[in-house]
């Protein structure tokens, strides 16, 4: 008896400190309209040390030394001080924010940082007191992107600050010799075949004859990222009032059907290696080795592809590494999409030709809800997306500004990319967490229609009307898997 | 009649022989290939390292078409993003710590379940069979909440306090030893009047050395090649083990992967061959029972 009280007390005494144990964790704010900025009350708080994460390749080109620096020594009179986070561009805010472990600013990408809006991991920002905001210099897409209703009223939740988008990477040096009198009809002295998909089309079929392991244009094309521009120029959306709407699915709106089209065709002069990821992974190897002349990807792997592709010089040339990497950085050519035939037929393509659509992202900064060190934080993300580090940003890392006044003195693509996101060419990935349903399905569609081409009588795609239902089911499979516990 | 007899034996004998060799032939034939098959991996592996595009997606077939030392050098000289140096210290330490404070736990609690007879003896024994039965991962979200708590999440000293502790769990094989240990040699020595802790220190442990030995190298090898504590304690990337931190690199960085998985292989094999005589005696002796 005596001893089944003591087990009984021990028990007891083990569950009320285990308990008590798990009480712990941070709450973010409560979302609440007024309460929710009046952190933001301008005292900046002393002696602060904020935790920030940062691209990977803004780390390794030494850009966040630099910015960390910069800020150190302009707020060295209140002892602030920003420093890595070091938990890596993916940093885990959900799950370490709430214990205290999280970064106090995150710069990533728009869907990334907008996915964690509605489980509140990150805090709505003043935007009067964010200096880009004031300044009129962020396009209203930009800041569309990182706009919210959360409560029924509308927040900002982040600063934009770069254009992310996929782009077509040729091989300059694998053009035809005489690519200038044969493939410039407008002599604009930029290749046809990279201006317009018809003449890659054509191209590509030409490089694979000449050698039947080599493709003029390949790229995975069941990585929605990529291939999703091909339907958004035609018509199709994926979310409608301007991508908020998750009842409303557009991937078969329009003439999307087009689009699918000229990919299917398209696939027929690629190599397996576009139905699935293996041609995305292989990219910077098989570009060196000229397997493929072109293909898409993102801006930041264009560094893999010159460094692979000066190793292959350094062998087959007997350069040294600064020659050799010189001359694969004047080779490997990024520009924007080719433009596509308007009748979405590369077989037997119209005289019009539309601009091709790509979808982008906007990085920029946000602020943990879990920051102890609000205020600091927001100076922290008003310096560096500021003119000067803005600016500073572009020259290390190559990557298209958001500010208006930075891409006005930048290069030609970054102009172009900013000009497409302000017209509209360049569809910003939805800022709603229906986003994740879309990935998938869309990618498995997409891998499906470029396995097609080779299927033969047994093809399921070989008609518009066939490619129409197809995309009215993938349009409901994503509807129903966003709202599958709505019912 | 003496002749066809001899001859009769003389072909069976032949027939025996003949057997035995096909005999040995077919387990060589069948050992050659098993090891060709655990082999082929780590073969793979080592060459895949020293693969000069160091994308796994490049390489045409099995195995690369060319091969440089590029990738070991960024593994210690490319550490703006990912630091294989710091890395492998911070490993190193859970490793030799773990290593330390498992040993003394690990052997005490053996020693003492198999030298004294206490009342909750039976009980312990028990319970700590039922509880080494459950997977590790089981109780890893209620770790991570104690931890938070205790304010050692992100700090390689909280991975060697978990697994110091828990690693006496995994007493019945030293337990094993030392029960083969006669208690005569104990009585002897309590008749010269020596105590407990003395009986220990100069009896026990000399004759313990096998598998205290066997103890430390899995001690030392658990954390080494541990990846789900690791991952889900350490925050930071300077405070990352090498499990945690090789998982983070690209998919275009795959000689690299390589490389660092085979940099990493080398201390436990060096310490395999240097150690193994014990590790086997250690084994040996925990698992048969005198």
């Amino acid at each position: 008896m005596k001893s089944k009280k003591l087990i009984s007390t021990l028990l007891l005494s083990t569950l009320v400190i285990g308990l008590a144990s798990c009480g712990g964790g941070d709450d973010p704010d409560d979302g609440g309209d007024g309460s929710v900025f009046d952190k933001f009350d301008g005292n900046l708080e002393v002696g602060a040390t904020i935790k920030v994460v940062e691209n990977d390749t803004a780390i390794k080109m030494g850009y966040l030394d630099e910015l960390l620096d910069a800020f150190n020594e302009a707020y060295a009179e209140y002892n602030i001080t920003a420093v890595d986070a070091n938990q890596g561009e993916f940093a885990d805010l959900p799950n370490s924010g709430p214990y205290g472990y999280g970064p106090d600013v995150i710069y990533q990408a728009n869907d990334v940082l907008m996915g964690w809006v509605q489980d509140r991991h990150v805090t709505p920002l003043p935007v009067e007191k964010i200096e880009a905001y004031q300044s009129g210099v962020i396009p209203s897409a930009a800041q569309a992107a990182y706009q919210a209703e959360v409560g029924g009223v509308n927040y900002t939740f982040g600063v934009p600050l770069n254009i992310q988008s996929p782009l077509l990477y040729y091989r300059k040096d694998l053009l035809p010799a005489d690519w200038e009198t044969t493939w410039d009809d407008d002599q604009n002295g930029v290749p046809d075949m990279v201006e317009n998909l018809v003449d890659l089309y054509e191209f590509s079929k030409i490089y694979h004859e000449q050698d039947n392991t080599k493709y003029g244009f390949e790229f995975s094309l069941n990585d929605f990222y990529f291939s999703s521009g091909y339907l958004f120029s035609y018509g199709a959306y994926l979310f409608g009032d301007n991508n908020r709407d998750d009842t409303d699915i557009g991937l078969h709106a329009g003439d999307a059907r087009y689009g699918v089209q000229v990919l299917r065709q398209f696939a027929a002069e690629m190599s397996a290696a576009c139905i699935d990821d293996s041609a995305k992974l292989a990219i910077s190897g098989s570009m060196a080795s000229g397997k493929y002349f072109s293909s898409v990807t993102t801006p930041d792997v264009r560094s893999v592809i010159v460094s692979t592709l000066a190793t292959t010089y350094q062998s087959e040339k007997g350069l040294t590494l600064e020659e050799a990497t010189a001359l694969a950085e004047e080779n490997v050519i990024g520009v924007p999409f080719p433009d596509l035939p308007a009748n979405g037929d590369l077989i037997n393509p119209s005289d019009e030709m539309i601009e091709c659509k790509q979808m982008g992202g906007i990085n920029g900064y946000a602020m943990s809800s879990y920051t102890k060190y609000p205020n600091a934080s927001l100076a922290f993300i008003n310096f560096a997306t500021s003119y000067e580090m803005a600016k500073l940003r572009e020259e290390f890392l190559q990557i298209a500004p958001a500010r208006s006044d930075v891409s006005a003195e930048s290069t030609e693509l970054s102009k172009q990319l900013f000009d497409r996101v302000s017209n509209g060419s360049i569809v910003l990935m939805p800022s709603i967490k229906a986003i994740d349903q879309v990935w998938t399905p869309a990618g498995s569609f997409m891998g499906d229609v470029a396995a097609d081409s080779n299927r033969g009588a047994n093809a399921k795609y070989d008609t518009l009307d066939k490619i129409q239902a197809a995309l009215e089911q993938l349009s409901q499979d994503i509807y129903d898997a966003i709202h599958l516990l709505d019912r | 009649m003496k002749t066809m007899t001899l001859n009769r034996s003389s072909t069976k004998a032949m027939n025996y022989k003949v057997k035995k060799v096909l005999g040995a032939v077919a387990i060589y034939c069948v050992l050659i290939i098993v090891c060709a098959i655990f082999l082929f991996p780590c073969l793979w592996l080592i060459l895949s390292s020293f693969s000069a595009t160091g994308s796994l997606y490049d390489t045409p077939g099995f195995f690369p078409e060319s091969y440089s030392f590029d990738a070991f050098i960024k593994l210690f000289t490319d550490t703006a993003n990912h630091n294989y140096p710091q890395w492998l210290a911070n490993t190193l330490v859970i490793a030799i710590f773990n290593c330390i404070f498992s040993t003394l736990l690990i052997i005490g609690t053996a020693y003492v379940i198999s030298y004294f007879q206490f009342k909750a003896r039976k009980g312990l024994m028990k319970s700590a069979l039922v509880l080494s039965m459950f997977p590790s991962f089981m109780g890893m979200t209620v770790i991570y909440i104690l931890m938070t708590q205790f304010n050692i999440v992100n700090n390689i000293w909280g991975l060697v306090l978990i697994y110091s502790c828990t690693a006496p769990l995994g007493y019945l094989v030293q337990k094993g030893f030392f029960d083969t240990i006669p208690q005569s040699i104990y009585e002897a020595a309590k008749i010269d009047g020596a105590t407990n802790a003395r009986i220990f220190t100069t009896i026990t442990l000399p004759l313990a050395k096998p598998i205290i030995v066997y103890t430390a190298l899995t001690s030392f090898t658990w954390p080494w090649s541990d990846f789900i504590l690791p991952k889900l304690l350490l925050i930071e990337k300077d405070n990352w083990t090498v499990a945690v931190g090789l998982m983070q690199l690209g998919q275009d960085e795959f000689a690299r992967f390589a490389a660092g998985s085979v940099f990493i292989a080398v201390p436990i094999v060096v310490l395999y061959f240097f150690l193994v005589k014990y590790m086997v005696n250690g084994m040996t002796s925990g698992a048969v029972k005198g």
